[in-house]
């Protein structure tokens, strides 16, 4: 086909199929209905039928020819209705770790009092996959893909398509999603930590109303501050709202430094700061962040987490936008 | 970017799979069934070759052999087609072109292997049914060609199912909806597809094997075989009166040439101009004909009207030009007793009064004495005739075989005989006494079916008589067969064989199902006259009786749109009322509700986000009824996936929970 008409026909598919959020229900702009193969193969044998029925005057024949082009046309219906009010959300795919796979859950629901057969789900090039739905139920596919990169990506387009009853026809939908995927460095399995990457503290942290192991004494409650900390054991004596404080010991805090880590392509260092990430986490230590252009101030915790390592993640990426595509073989 | 793009094209086609065991054996079974009742128009061979490659690959498919190789499959096709071309010298037309389809359909199963070829042979199949109509369109092969059909609907629709554990009677059930959904439409096709006068190419006149019927010679035996015939002739509607039995005389082959042992049919020229005498008024039929290989069209004695496509010969016979191979149906009208060939030419008279002279030397002196003794030629047919009437002639389905000299022996011997016998004896004394005669082969009489007001002419009608030429009157019936045993004539051949062999007649045979007969009879007919001879003809009178102003081949795509569209429109509107959404069930109306609740005081589900984590992220903004929100959540996802018999009292504490958020 002629690059310009198949780049139109592209564009035309794209604009009226917006990327969408959640899910997507298949109605009659969104759904495409085209012969396949077998249809078109089906054509040919009812032309050949037709001009034998009229070449040796076979009434019978005539019925035939009538009777195959009537499932013909049934089976178009038929077909554009076993996908027509079908509705498919994606549950956001997890984040994973580079060489891992990623999970896209679909599941497909609808309220009419049929049975759908035979819808396949096919995301890029991989094998599809069919289900069967019942009335009024829901149908759920687990598509998993092996990442090859790191980086943020956007989902490609699924198909959601069916041949049910007679494969003459092959009725689709094209979803796109507008949900990131998270692909993180692999971390390294061997990493050692550094002494150049340690901040160490002396003596105790400062008093704080959450952290720390041990009872460090009460203060004046502030407005604002949680009711959890309150000692409602002195405020039973009468001293008033009194908030419990605590001081834990000094602990060592990080900077993960994409500066101190030299050597090792752009990809090992990212993936010896992933590891960092992961460790520090464990630990418990305060960790921050330092890439060329982005610092994230030391803290813990698991939002802290995300932050760091999706920033790792999408450290240099030039397009956001990329296209999530599995591996082949 | 580009690139990205280019693979993520819009449309696309499914990857080649393999086909699963339960799948093949779908096929196989199917293609058996499309078969099976072909075996019978097959050379032996190639049924021998459907069977084993059947066999072949059900082993194949249950482990016990391996699959043929492509190097063997190879040669085995080239031969299959030589085979075929052995057998037929050609590889086209109707039987050639079966044999072919077959062999390659055989080694198609032979060789399939994926989901594709197994859709290939699908269609392979649906393409077998339409061969079987070229051999039979009768209405038992309709009924059985419906099996088929469905058979090999429900097979595709398993292969494109995907789905292994419907059960095979949703299935049957499944296609058979998708069947009976098509058939409104079929017929609207069917009525009102402008239909095209055929052939379009030259076709070979393939016969139906074994056709009984009259042929272009006469010799003693040859219409006592076809009395023995249960098949049916032809049947007529009229559209007049309905003649008496001993008038129906419907004229066929002319036999003229006598060599002593046989009568054979002499080929004479159209007649341009019909000269017929008559003071009857004419009788108007329709005559549906069973194909009978032959150009002869019958018609009542005398036709004196042309059909299309036909002539009439100068024995007054209805000639059709093509031959008759399929079912013919033809109106036209006859006058009873009327005169023809009153202007003869003399050199036709001559060959009429010829006869061997060296064979039956006792009927060639009979003859002449005749011819002394009476001077009217009246007389002497009438002396012929109360001779057969008044001796001791028998009118007998087996009388004795006779060789040499026939006509002697029959006559002055055994005196046992057919219609034959005495329509060729009598002819020939007649000539022997110098009249001019000649044989008339045709049916004689009928069974009119009360059901269906037709009559029913049967191949055991079959029946011969004579014309003798007398001046100023032309060519005259003579019936020897009705001096002998006039109940032939009167009530027909059953009567008057009754002592010899089982009646065919519905009325005689069967008291007790007489009806029904009648009536399955009468719905064959009605089959032929709307399903077998539905054609152009047809079609434009049927549409122009409608009366709703379908006059051409526009009005009828126009009428056919229209109607499609309803059809379909009324499908539409079925399936989305049968199949329109179920109710929600209470909890989740209930849920809604409290999602709507929820997004009041802020906090809006994501689309993309499980009852879980939302229900996390209500954690974390510590808001105050926290704790009631967390049971309204888990108590709707133990309604929701939990197993809990109690979900009516569940429902109502939902209610109640959501209530007081």
């Amino acid at each position: 086909m002629p690059k310009l008409i198949r780049r139109s026909i592209d564009e035309w598919f794209a604009r009226h199929n917006p990327p969408a959020q959640g899910s997507i229900l298949l109605h009659n702009r969104r759904l495409y209905i085209l012969p396949t193969r077998f249809g078109y193969l089906f054509a040919f044998l009812l032309l050949v039928l037709f001009l034998a029925a009229i070449n040796y005057e076979n009434s019978m024949a005539f019925v035939l020819t009538f009777m195959l082009t009537a499932l013909g046309i049934v089976s178009l219906w038929q077909t554009h209705k076993n996908l027509l009010g079908l509705e498919v959300t994606l549950l956001a795919p997890k984040p994973v770790f580079n060489g891992e796979l990623c999970e896209f859950e679909f599941t497909l629901q609808h309220h009419n009092n049929c049975i759908r057969y035979a819808v396949g789900l096919q995301y890029a090039n991989q094998t599809p996959v069919y289900l069967s739905i019942e009335p009024g139920g829901n149908a759920k596919a687990i598509l998993k893909i092996q990442t090859v990169k790191r980086g943020q990506f956007k989902p490609k387009g699924l198909f959601v398509f069916t041949r049910y009853p007679t494969g003459l026809f092959h009725a689709w939908g094209w979803l796109r999603f507008d949900c990131p995927i998270l692909v993180y460095p692999k971390p390294l399995d061997n990493a050692v930590l550094r002494e150049t990457l340690v901040e160490q503290y002396q003596g105790k942290t400062a008093t704080s109303t959450i952290e720390g192991d041990d009872f460090a004494g009460l203060r004046e409650h502030r407005t604002g501050e949680s009711l959890r900390h309150i000692s409602w054991k002195a405020y039973a004596q009468g001293k008033g709202l009194l908030t419990k404080t605590f001081q834990g010991h000094a602990r060592p805090s990080l900077w993960i430094d994409w500066n101190q880590i030299s050597e090792g392509s752009i990809e090992d260092r990212l993936s010896y700061m992933t590891s960092l990430v992961i460790f520090a986490e464990n630990e418990n230590q305060k960790y921050g962040v330092k890439l060329p252009g982005i610092t994230i101030e030391q803290q813990t915790g698991t939002a802290h987490k995300q932050a760091c390592m999706s920033a790792i993640a999408t450290f240099q990426q030039i397009d956001f936008d990329e296209d999530f595509e599995p591996a082949y073989e | 970017m580009n690139n990205a793009r280019k693979q993520d094209l819009p449309i696309r086609s499914i990857p080649f799979e393999i086909a699963d065991r339960q799948s093949i054996f779908a096929v196989c079974f199917c293609f058996l069934f499309a078969i099976a009742s072909h075996f019978v128009n097959l050379p032996v061979w190639v049924s021998l070759l459907v069977i084993f490659a059947l066999a072949w690959r059900s082993l194949e498919n249950l482990g016990y052999l391996k699959s043929v190789s492509k190097w063997l499959l190879i040669p085995m096709v080239l031969f299959g087609g030589i085979g075929v071309f052995a057998e037929y010298w050609t590889i086209v037309g109707r039987d050639a072109g079966l044999a072919l389809l077959t062999v390659m359909t055989s080694f198609k199963i032979l060789e399939s292997r994926n989901h594709r070829d197994l859709l290939i042979l699908i269609f392979l199949c649906y393409f077998l049914i339409a061969t079987h109509f070229l051999f039979s369109q009768s209405i038992l092969t309709a009924v059985l060609m419906v099996a088929t059909l469905v058979v090999i609907t429900t097979t595709l629709v398993t292969l494109n199912q995907r789905d292994s554990r419907v059960s095979i009677k949703t299935r049957l059930i499944d296609s058979s909806r998708l069947i009976a959904m098509s058939v409104p439409i079929m017929l609207v096709l069917f009525v009102l597809v402008p239909r095209i006068p055929g052939p379009l190419w030259g076709i070979s006149n393939e016969q139906r094997g074994g056709i009984t019927g009259l042929s272009d010679s006469m010799s003693p035996g040859k219409i006592s075989n076809l009395i023995r015939s249960n098949e049916v002739a032809f049947r007529v509607d009229f559209l007049s009166d309905v003649p008496a039995q001993h008038q129906l005389y419907w004229r066929g082959p002319v036999m003229a040439t006598f060599t002593g042992q046989r009568w054979y049919k002499l080929r004479r020229n159209r007649i341009d101009r019909l000269n017929i005498k008559s003071v009857e008024p004419p009788t108007k039929y329709t005559v549906t004909l069973e194909p009978n290989g032959e150009h002869w069209l019958l018609a009542l004695d005398i036709p004196t009207q042309l059909v299309k496509d036909s002539l009439i010969n100068a024995d007054y016979q209805l000639i059709s030009l093509k031959p008759i191979n399929d079912l013919k149906r033809y109106t036209l009208e006859s006058r009873l007793n009327s005169s023809i060939g009153l202007e003869e030419d003399l050199e036709y008279l001559n060959l009429t009064s010829q006869y061997p002279p060296d064979s039956n030397p006792q009927t060639i002196k009979l003859g002449r004495q005749l011819a002394l003794r009476y001077k009217n030629k009246s007389e002497i047919i009438e002396h012929v005739l109360r001779m057969f009437n008044e001796e001791e002639y028998t009118y007998t389905l087996k009388p004795p075989f006779l060789r040499n000299n026939v006509v002697d022996r029959f006559l002055f011997e055994t005196k046992r005989g057919f219609c034959e016998h005495f329509a060729g004896s009598f002819a020939l004394l007649m000539r022997t006494a110098g009249i001019p005669a000649r044989i008339v082969t045709g049916y004689q009489g009928g069974e009119y079916n009360q059901v269906g007001n037709y009559l029913i002419v049967r191949q055991s009608d079959a029946h011969a008589w004579t014309e003798v030429w007398l001046q100023n009157k032309g060519w005259v019936r003579v019936d020897p067969t009705a001096a002998v045993s006039p109940s032939r004539i009167e009530q027909g051949i059953d009567n008057a064989l009754a002592d010899e062999r089982s009646s065919f007649r519905i009325k005689n045979k069967n008291p007790l199902f007489g009806n029904l007969l009648y009536s399955w009879d009468s719905l064959q007919h009605s089959w032929n006259d709307w399903v077998i001879n539905y054609d152009q003809s047809k079609q434009r009178s049927f549409l122009k009786d409608l009366d709703i102003g379908i006059e051409n081949a526009g009005d009828m795509i126009i009428a056919m749109v229209f109607l499609l569209s309803s059809v379909t429109g009324s499908y539409w509107l079925f399936s989305w009322y049968r199949e329109r959404p179920c109710r929600p069930e209470r909890h989740e109306i209930l849920f809604r509700r409290f999602l709507r609740k929820m997004s009041s005081i802020g906090f809006d589900k994501k689309m993309a986000e499980d009852n879980r984590h939302f229900l996390l992220r209500i954690a974390e903004s510590d808001i105050e009824q926290y704790e009631r929100i967390a049971l309204v959540i888990n108590l709707y996802n133990r309604i929701k996936y939990g197993r809990i018999t109690d979900s009516e009292k569940r429902t109502t504490q939902l209610a109640g929970l959501i209530a007081r958020i």
